[in-house]
This record gives structure tokens, C-alpha cells and sequence, in this order.
């Protein structure tokens, strides 16, 4: 029993990671169909501000504080400087932004040096749940990446800046035509889903081995997310998350965690060629 | 013959023959490091041919390159399989060919074009680097295997054995004149035309007879098999294979090559994987870490100033006089 509730736990730590980093990527690849190579480094920015904070003196907290700063400042600079050249050209996105990313990772380990950082949680210990104990930094990890996911929901669908991005969405002309300002939108909504990355790179700091090379495998998994998923919408991304993190998880009890996210990425393979427009989407792309 | 085409083989032919005239010039080392470039080269035309004509880009093409070098390198390291060379090279090509038709059948017949292509071929190309690192029983881990022997086959009476610079150099050289030649012909053919028409509107080219997942499929097919020839060339000449080879930098050394060298032009690419890794060994003699900043930038700088590649510089000074003398 207990067991069980472990792994579901630990499942739950996986998907609310993926559910942040995804919710960026599915903004900018699955809104404004634009393939930021560079996503995975909002993670590891934010996971180095964590490190920086807490090596100059700061607490945790504070470093939390810190890391989606860090990520929406790399983020807006990204759209500012790059993406929002290349909207009409996909290929050259995926290139710039891949080098983008080469920089960042580069530039962290010519700034910090080679090595992975230690970042030490804010909570050690763990806490009795009844039926299991659980260490307690990762409980609240998934409350709050709970309730981040909560915030945007509102965000979206009941403040006056959500209604402009569902506008831009929907149809990008029909936007400018009422007199929204589409490039401020995404440059805005391009810019909190850094943040939002951001977050759970500061997040997954104390979890995680933090080096310049840390994110690609955040990439590629959010990718999958967003891809398995669907596009355009919050159901699409927790089914997505649910998918890849659950998988994960499960499979990395039996297996080495290679082997196992080789399965993941077959099975999500598979799962594109069944549901071309995601598990939750039933309607076209 | 239209004037691009002879304008190509004339290239190829200057090409060809600096490459024939190189041995009488150069000594042992310097031979060995352009093979292994051209070797390199062979690969970039290989993710050229798929890249440049369907207008796809895989980003893992490197998992090609080191399935193909971890078979070369397990079938001749075996003792007990004859003809290790001949039957590792068949192995490597058929390897890559047969992970490459695997995906390639999902993704192309599920619909999966694009950036999403680009995305899955990405994660496949970290996962192959992954499975490398941990299956060390099979692979040696991080360390890979060494002590590959150099390739040596009969052909009829002749013993050829490559364990010489200048044997290995002619052989290689020869495989990738054929090879480019050989997919240039295919491009610019029939099968080019209809990968060029799917490019600019799957819809219609489908609708005027052309399967094109199935095309698709098969050009991914043949582009994959040329990189796994290209990993087994490169693990005989090296004598040993390491999971560096189907990792996520060469998988992004190999567009900056065809892009530098100019993405769609077959040639171009063997030309800059031969240029950037001359560059690349300067820069990192002088500082390692160095080396993947400046490819961040080159991308950048790729996609801003020369999204033609470098070869583009020349039909863009061209473009420019004759734009002068037209406004005289």
C-alpha cells in the first residue's frame, strides 16, 4: 500500500515539474508555432538563480523568488532579439534558438565552472501521511506547482490580458483588427511561460543534479508533452504530463532510467501515430 | 544540360581532382585528418540529401552515424564472424536504415511533419547517446570500445587492407565522391522533383498520385543508411567508437556543416564539415570550452546574415553586379 502511494507520489512530483516546463512550450510551439530549442534553459536558468542566491548568503525562498525573474528576463531578451524576426520562418527558429541555447549553457559554465552545483532545500526531513512517509520538500513542490497551474487557469480565462491571448489565438487578424496589440501579446505570453519555466527549474533545484547541461532533458520531455497532449489547451497539457511523468516514473522502478525513457519516447511515438491531434483533443489541429 | 547542373559537376570535377592531387602533397598526418573530415563530409551530405529536399530537419542524426559505428565496431570485434569488415559495413547500413524506417514509418505516416519531425528526432538523438552511456555490457559505457581494426576485404585476388594512411584516404575519398555523385543524380531526377513538389504542397502532390509519406520514408531510409556507412567508415579509422558519436553536439555540428556549406547543394555540406572542422580544431587548441560558444553563434549568425549558407555569398555578389550594371 504504502508503496503504492510512494510511486504515486513520486509520479505526482514528475508530472507537476513537466506540467511548468510544458505550459511554456505549449504557449510558443503549440499557440504561436514557434520551436524554442531554448526552452530547456529557462529551466536551468532558474535552477542556477536558486544556486546563486543561496551561495551568496540568500535563503531558498528567496532564490524562488528569484528564479522566475531570471527565467522571464532570458525570455523576454530571447523574444526581443530573436524570435520575433523569425515568426515566418520555423526552420531558422529552430536553428537560432538551438544556439541560443549553446550560449547559455556555455556561458553558465564559463560564469560558475564545470561541475554540477549543490542546492540545499529549504525543508529536510519528511512528513507522515498516514498511510506513508514522504520527504516533505517534494510535497511542497507539487502544492505549488499546484497551485501555479491553478493561476494561470484564472489568468486565462478570467482576466482581461487572458482574453487577448485567447483572442491572438484564435485567430491572429481578427485580433488586430479590434486593436489588440498581437506582438506585445506574445512577447508578454512568450515571457511567463520563461517564467513559468523558470519556476520549476528553481523548483526541481534541491531534486535535481543543477548543471549548464540540465535542460535538454527537460526539452525533450515537455516536448512530448505538448505533443501528446495536443495543442491549445490545459486538459491537453495534464494529459500530456500525465502521460510522460506517469510512465516515467512507473517504468523507472523496473528499469534503468535510459531504457526507460526510450519506452516513454516509443510510446509516445506511438501515441502521435494513433492520436495524430492528442489525447484529449478530438477535434482537428 | 542546364547551366546549374554543369555549373555542379564543375565543382565536382575541381573537387575530385584536388582530392586526387592532395596525396602527392601532403604527408601521412595531414592525410589522415582530411579523411576523417571527408568522412564527416559524407555525413553531412547524408542529412543534406533528406534536409535540403524535403525541407525537414532531423536533429538526431547523429543516432544514425553512432548506430552505424557501435555495429561496425561489435561485428569486428567479434572473432568468431568472418569477413568482419564486409559484413560490419552491411550491418552498419542496415542498422540505421532499419531504426530510421521504424521511426520514420510513425512519424511520416501519422501525419508528423515540421517542427514536431524536428522535435522527436531531437529526443531520439539524446535517448541513442543515453542508451550508450548505460548499456555499457554491450557498448563499454562511457568509455565506448576501442582497438577496432582497420577495414580489410578481398576483391577477387587483391587483398585490400586499409591499415595504411594512404589506402584508407583513396578508399574513403572514392566512397564519397560516389556516394555525393550518387545522391546528386537522385536529387536533381525525378524523385528530387517530386520531393521538391511534396515540400512546397503535400496536399496537391498527393492529390496528383505521389504517396508522399512513402517518399518521405524512404529518402529518411537512405539518408539514415548513408550516416550509419559514414559511423562505420569513421570507427575503423579511428579504432574506436564512444557515445560522443550519436550525441546531441555532432547531431548539431552536422547542420551547422550543411548550413555553412549550403543546405540543398550536396557538395556544399562535404565542404563545410572539411572548413569548420579545420576551424574547429584551431579554436579549441587555443580554449575547449570555446568551441560550442562559437557554434551558438555561428547559428545566429547563419540564420540572420547568410541563410543560404556560404556558397550564397558568391550568387549574392553576382546578383549585386548585376543589379550595378543593370542600373548603369
Amino acid at each position: 500500500m504504502d508503496f503504492l502511494i510512494t510511486t504515486l507520489l513520486n509520479a505526482l512530483t514528475l508530472i507537476s515539474i513537466l506540467m511548468l516546463v510544458g505550459l511554456g512550450l505549449a504557449i510558443s510551439f503549440g499557440l504561436m508555432n514557434v520551436t524554442n530549442l531554448a526552452h530547456g534553459e529557462f529551466v536551468t536558468v532558474g535552477a542556477f538563480a536558486v544556486y546563486f542566491v543561496q551561495s551568496i548568503g540568500g535563503s531558498f525562498w528567496l532564490g524562488l523568488a528569484a528564479a522566475p525573474i531570471a527565467g522571464a528576463v532570458v525570455g523576454c531578451f530571447l523574444e526581443f532579439a530573436i524570435i520575433r524576426h523569425l515568426y515566418s520562418r520555423p526552420v531558422s527558429t529552430v536553428l537560432a534558438t538551438w544556439g541560443v541555447s549553446l550560449i547559455l549553457q556555455q556561458g553558465l559554465e564559463l560564469i560558475f565552472g564545470i561541475g554540477a552545483k549543490p542546492v540545499t532545500p529549504p525543508i529536510e526531513g519528511t512528513f507522515d501521511l498516514f498511510f506513508t512517509v514522504y520527504p516533505a520538500y517534494r510535497l511542497i513542490l507539487i502544492a505549488i506547482a499546484m497551485l501555479t497551474l491553478l493561476g494561470v487557469v484564472l489568468l486565462i480565462s478570467r482576466t482581461s490580458f487572458g482574453l487577448d491571448i485567447r483572442t491572438v489565438i484564435q485567430n491572429r487578424e481578427m485580433a488586430e483588427g479590434v486593436g489588440i496589440n498581437t506582438r506585445r501579446t506574445y512577447a508578454i505570453a512568450f515571457t511567463f511561460g520563461a517564467a513559468i519555466a523558470g519556476l520549476a527549474g528553481g523548483l526541481v533545484a534541491p531534486l535535481a543534479i543543477v548543471l549548464p547541461q540540465m535542460g535538454v532533458n527537460y526539452l525533450a520531455n515537455a516536448f512530448f508533452v505538448v505533443i501528446v497532449g495536443g495543442v491549445g489547451s490545459i486538459g491537453g497539457l495534464v494529459a500530456g504530463s500525465v502521460f510522460v511523468g506517469g510512465l516515467t516514473s512507473v517504468l523507472n522502478y523496473q528499469i534503468s532510467p535510459s531504457l526507460a525513457q526510450a519506452i516513454v519516447l516509443l510510446a509516445a511515438i506511438v501515441a502521435v501515430r494513433l492520436r495524430p491531434n492528442g489525447l484529449f483533443n478530438g477535434a482537428s489541429r | 544540360m542546364i547551366a546549374r547542373d554543369r555549373n555542379w559537376l564543375l565543382i565536382f570535377a575541381v573537387c575530385a581532382a584536388l582530392a586526387v592531387l592532395y596525396p602527392l602533397f601532403a604527408d601521412g598526418y595531414q592525410l589522415t585528418v582530411i579523411r576523417d573530415a571527408l568522412i564527416f563530409g559524407l555525413f553531412a551530405a547524408s542529412l543534406d540529401f533528406f534536409w535540403g529536399r524535403t525541407g525537414i530537419l532531423c536533429f538526431g542524426h547523429a543516432a544514425f552515424f553512432g548506430i552505424g559505428g557501435y555495429i561496425m565496431a561489435l561485428i569486428t570485434l567479434n572473432d568468431a564472424i568472418p569477413f568482419g569488415s564486409v559484413l560490419g559495413i552491411m550491418g552498419a547500413v542496415t542498422g540505421a536504415a532499419f531504426v530510421a524506417a521504424i521511426i520514420g514509418y510513425f512519424l511520416f505516416f501519422g501525419g508528423i511533419r515540421g517542427s514536431y519531425f524536428t522535435i522527436v528526432t531531437l529526443a531520439m538523438g539524446v535517448i541513442c547517446q543515453q542508451a550508450a552511456v548505460s548499456w555499457s555490457s554491450v557498448t563499454g559505457g562511457d568509455s565506448g570500445l576501442i582497438g577496432i581494426p582497420p577495414i580489410e576485404f578481398d576483391v577477387g585476388e587483391i587483398h585490400i587492407d586499409l591499415s595504411q594512411d594512404l589506402p584508407s584516404y583513396v578508399f574513403v575519398a572514392t566512397i564519397v565522391a560516389v556516394v555525393v555523385l550518387a545522391l546528386w543524380s537522385i536529387s536533381r531526377g525525378r524523385w528530387g522533383t517530386v520531393l521538391t513538389a511534396i515540400q512546397d504542397n503535400e496536399v496537391r502532390a498527393a492529390a496528383l498520385g505521389h504517396n508522399a509519406p512513402l517518399r518521405l520514408l524512404v529518402t529518411f531510409v537512405l539518408s539514415a543508411a548513408i550516416a550509419g556507412l559514414a559511423g562505420a567508415l569513421y570507427v575503423c579509422m579511428a579504432g574506436l567508437v564512444a557515445p560522443d558519436l550519436s550525441g546531441l553536439l555532432l547531431s548539431t555540428e552536422v547542420i551547422v556543416w550543411v548550413a555553412v556549406g549550403g543546405r540543398g547543394t550536396l557538395l556544399g555540406p562535404v565542404l563545410g564539415a572539411i572548413f569548420i572542422q579545420r576551424a574547429q580544431q584551431m579554436i579549441s587548441s587555443f580554449n575547449p570550452s570555446l568551441w560550442p560558444l562559437l557554434l551558438g553563434c555561428v547559428f545566429v549568425i547563419i540564420v540572420f546574415v547568410l541563410p543560404d549558407g556560404i556558397l550564397s555569398i558568391y550568387a549574392r555578389l553576382k546578383s549585386l553586379f548585376k543589379g550595378r550594371r543593370r542600373a548603369q
